[in-house]
């Protein structure tokens, strides 16, 4: 009985062991089963991350290489990824004001004008051509005022081909949308427009100086109204070279500080039927003619220019002089000569809030925001200038008619320039024009120079 | 007024002259950060010691294909370093860039070093991986980088097809079979070999790397040798990763003496120590016996041999509809 009793706990301990073997070897099964689910799963929640991951690297590098679209205050811009495709919309719209005072009955000078009215495209293909065309339908008749290609090799070396500002007066060369008055000064009677023609030009030394050299149609004295043609056999040259030797400097004093020399040649620019050669008229800062040549008169002969330029900038002030000597010779059908008529002007500025004043435009801190205590950037400018015509043009009425033209003319400008933000500005000026007639022969009633010029000026501007 | 003009243009020719300043951009691909950081400081070295110059040399690093679509698109490399022949010549025929005959200028086909292509598997080596039949096994997980933008990925595939073509007595459609099965073990495709050792290596994905035997290396002085071993197949391919200056672009940036010096140094006994250093499998027999503990023996094939040289093989298998797009499905 004992030894049944044993065999039973015999039999009942190995059936228990097993059982308890079967089910631990069961267990450990199911744990590797499951851990192996595990492995498998891990390294699909991993694959699944990396995935996530490696299509966000395309992302990033897809969206290096997408075309950019980006509008604000420079424009509309739409570039490719790489850069090397930029298509580019800007705009100048100008609505003047002229209010003439004591003006001896001059018809027709007052009221509002669309100074300029121009949609700018720009833009650059192949990375290394840039373009422009931009016409103006301001004023009483559309005009193209830039069409032009260039080839950037370096900043050192760009070829520039077309039609686009003449490279000699240095306040003509200035951005129409960022002058200090309404109208240029004077000085910018006696340098050429906009012409037609090929010129090299670049920067230097990291833009300590810059230069420009071309081949031109050959302008006249300042004409507001371009062409897009010429077909004379001679051609002019014109050439700038400018210096900012502490452009790059930590002298403070001098950073600001840039000078040169513009100049012009023609060695000869006969009139044909559709022009003289010779400037349609000066005029002042008002616009209005106070010098024409006689009816009959024409360029005969070598033309030159040169104009010694400098400016200045430092914090808030901004300072602006050139000197411009213009050279022709004229004929009319008894007589020539060679007439040397010369014109200065000096202006300053000051931006009232502080900002930095420079000669590519004012960038408020503040922009117009009454709500946040935004004004925008304020600016006082001034102005002096004269403009000496030759005295042989008058001798004898050879060549202008002194009863009708003045010697010379000076001015002088005050105004305050209102700057919203950088696509909206405000100007308000006043500016007084006296002229000296040739010997002291009165000047008749109705002629512009009869009476000095005052005029106030009024502008509202949309630039991007 | 001629000399006005003539003032002026010798006035804007010496500036370019004057503005110069010695920098270079070498486009390279994936692997070879660490190389061209050893090898550049010794350049500048070189170069500061032979004309009083500094030279600045700036790299770019990516999937080959990719890297040399990027000099096509305009990215100024003045000099490439990169994965195989083929993309150089893309560089030679779409961008026109260089010319055609480029690998000519420098010795042994313009590569100065050579590699192959290794197993990176992890420690102890759990699924016992020791040549590309395990690789197709069932279960097997493997990283490799996307052919379409890795030349490494390229010599990848091919080391794999030539020693199924070996096995199979050159029976394509076997060959075809062998890869197929591969591709199929592959669970994420990057787009250079750093993607793919980051997927292996710090990721943590797949039982086997298939990499850059420089790139293997790395990985181990990188993230421990306890962590991974080399394994090294029974064939493999003799991959070349050729160089060229890029000849306009040079031009260009007035680098084209420079950068003929740069790639003709790599041909220096110290350029070869540099390229052996870090793992690559240098030209110079001298430096290459000195370095023979670095690298494993393996039979290696050519691709000019086995595949009919880089043009046939890259549209037989790697054009679009090409074998790699027949066997390959996302």
């Amino acid at each position: 009985m004992h030894k049944m009793k044993l065999n039973w706990k015999l039999i009942a301990g190995i059936v228990g062991a097993q059982l308890a073997f079967n089910a631990l070897g069961a267990n450990d099964l199911e744990v590797e089963q499951l851990k192996k689910q595990l492995q498998e799963l891990d390294q699909k929640v991993r694959i699944l991350e990396r995935e996530r991951e490696i299509d966000g690297e395309a992302a990033v590098a897809k969206a290096a290489t997408a075309p950019k679209i980006s509008l604000g205050a420079s424009g509309f811009n739409l570039s490719s990824g790489d850069s090397n495709f930029v298509a580019q919309l800007h705009g100048l719209v100008q609505l003047d004001s002229r209010s003439f005072f004591n003006d001896g009955g001059l018809n027709g000078n007052d009221g509002f004008l669309l100074r300029r009215a121009r949609p700018i495209f720009s833009g650059t293909v192949f990375r290394d051509f840039d373009f422009n065309f931009t016409p103006d339908f301001g004023n009483t008749t559309v005009q193209i005022q830039d069409a032009w290609v260039s080839y950037r090799y370096s900043p050192e070396l760009q070829l520039q081909a077309g039609k686009f500002k003449s490279p000699v007066g240095l306040e003509h060369l200035q951005v129409d949308s960022v002058t200090s008055f309404n109208e240029r000064s004077l000085v910018t009677d006696l340098v050429p427009n906009r012409d037609l023609g090929v010129q090299l030009k670049g920067d230097l030394f990291n833009g300590a100086a810059s230069y420009a050299v071309g081949v031109f149609n050959g302008g006249t004295d300042y004409n507001g109204t371009t062409v897009n043609n010429s077909f004379q056999d001679d051609k002019g040259f014109a050439g700038r070279l400018f210096f900012q030797p502490w452009k790059n400097t930590d002298v403070n004093g001098l950073r600001g500080l840039g000078f040169g020399v513009g100049a012009s040649y023609i060695a000869n620019h006969p009139a044909t039927a559709s022009s003289t050669g010779l400037t349609p008229g000066y005029t002042t800062d008002g616009q209005q003619k106070f010098f024409t040549y006689t009816n009959g008169v024409n360029a005969a002969g070598a033309g030159w220019r040169i104009s010694p330029q400098a400016n200045y900038y430092y914090g808030p002030f901004g300072l602006l002089a050139e000197y411009v000597i213009s050279d022709q010779q004229v004929a009319s059908k008894t007589q020539s000569a060679d007439l040397q008529n010369t014109a200065w002007e000096i202006s300053g500025s000051w931006l009232l809030t502080g900002e930095d004043a420079s000669y590519a435009g004012v960038t408020p801190r503040h922009v117009f925001d009454p709500r946040t205590g935004g004004w925008g950037a304020w600016q006082l400018v001034a102005r002096v200038g004269e403009l000496d015509v030759d005295s042989k043009a008058f001798i004898g009425g050879a060549f202008a008619d002194p009863k009708k033209n003045a010697n010379s003319a000076t001015a002088w400008s005050v105004g305050l320039n209102w700057y919203l933000n950088k696509n909206i500005r405000a100007n308000l000026s006043y500016s007084h024009t006296t002229f000296a007639s040739y010997a002291g022969i009165p000047i008749s009633a109705g002629s512009v120079p009869y009476q000095s010029e005052d005029v106030l000026f009024s502008r509202v501007q949309l630039a991007f | 007024m001629k000399n006005f003009l003539n003032i002026f243009l010798l006035l804007a020719i010496a500036a370019t002259v004057q503005a110069k300043e010695i920098k270079l951009l070498n486009v390279s691909y994936d692997p070879t950060r660490e190389l061209y950081v050893d090898y550049n400081a010794a350049f500048a070295k070189h170069w500061k010691a032979k004309t009083g110059d500094d030279v600045n040399i700036s790299q770019s690093h990516g999937g080959s294909g990719k890297q040399a679509q990027s000099v096509i698109n305009g990215l100024e490399a003045d000099v490439v370093t990169l994965a195989l022949a083929y993309d150089i010549d893309a560089i030679a025929t779409q961008a026109r860039l260089l010319p055609a005959d480029w690998q000519k200028r420098l010795p042994n086909n313009s590569t100065p070093y050579t590699s192959t292509i290794v197993f990176l598997v992890r420690k102890g080596n759990p699924k016992n991986i020791k040549d590309w039949d395990d690789i197709v096994k069932k279960g097997v997980s493997v990283v490799v980088p996307n052919p379409k933008t890795s030349g490494g990925a390229r010599w990848a595939y091919l080391a794999a097809y030539a020693y199924a073509l070996e096995k199979n007595n050159h029976d394509d459609s076997a060959a075809r079979g062998f890869i197929k099965q591969l591709y199929k073990n592959v669970p994420v495709l990057d787009s250079g070999a750093r993607g793919s050792t980051v997927t292996f290596a710090q990721r943590g994905i797949g039982d086997v790397l298939l990499a850059w035997e420089n790139e293997a290396h790395l990985a181990l002085k990188e993230f421990g040798a306890d962590k991974f071993d080399i394994v090294t197949p029974s064939l493999s391919i003799l991959a070349e990763p050729p160089v060229s200056v890029v000849d306009k672009n040079a031009k260009r940036h007035h680098t084209t003496e420079v950068a003929g010096e740069y790639l003709k140094y790599l041909y220096s006994d110290e350029g070869q120590e540099i390229a052996a250093r870090n793992f690559y499998r240098p030209r110079n027999e001298a430096v290459a016996a000195k370095y023979a503990a670095n690298f494993n023996q393996v039979k290696l094939v050519g691709i000019d041999q086995e595949f009919g040289g880089w043009t046939k093989a890259q549209q037989t298998h790697f054009a679009d509809g090409g074998v790699f797009d027949q066997i390959f499905q996302p």
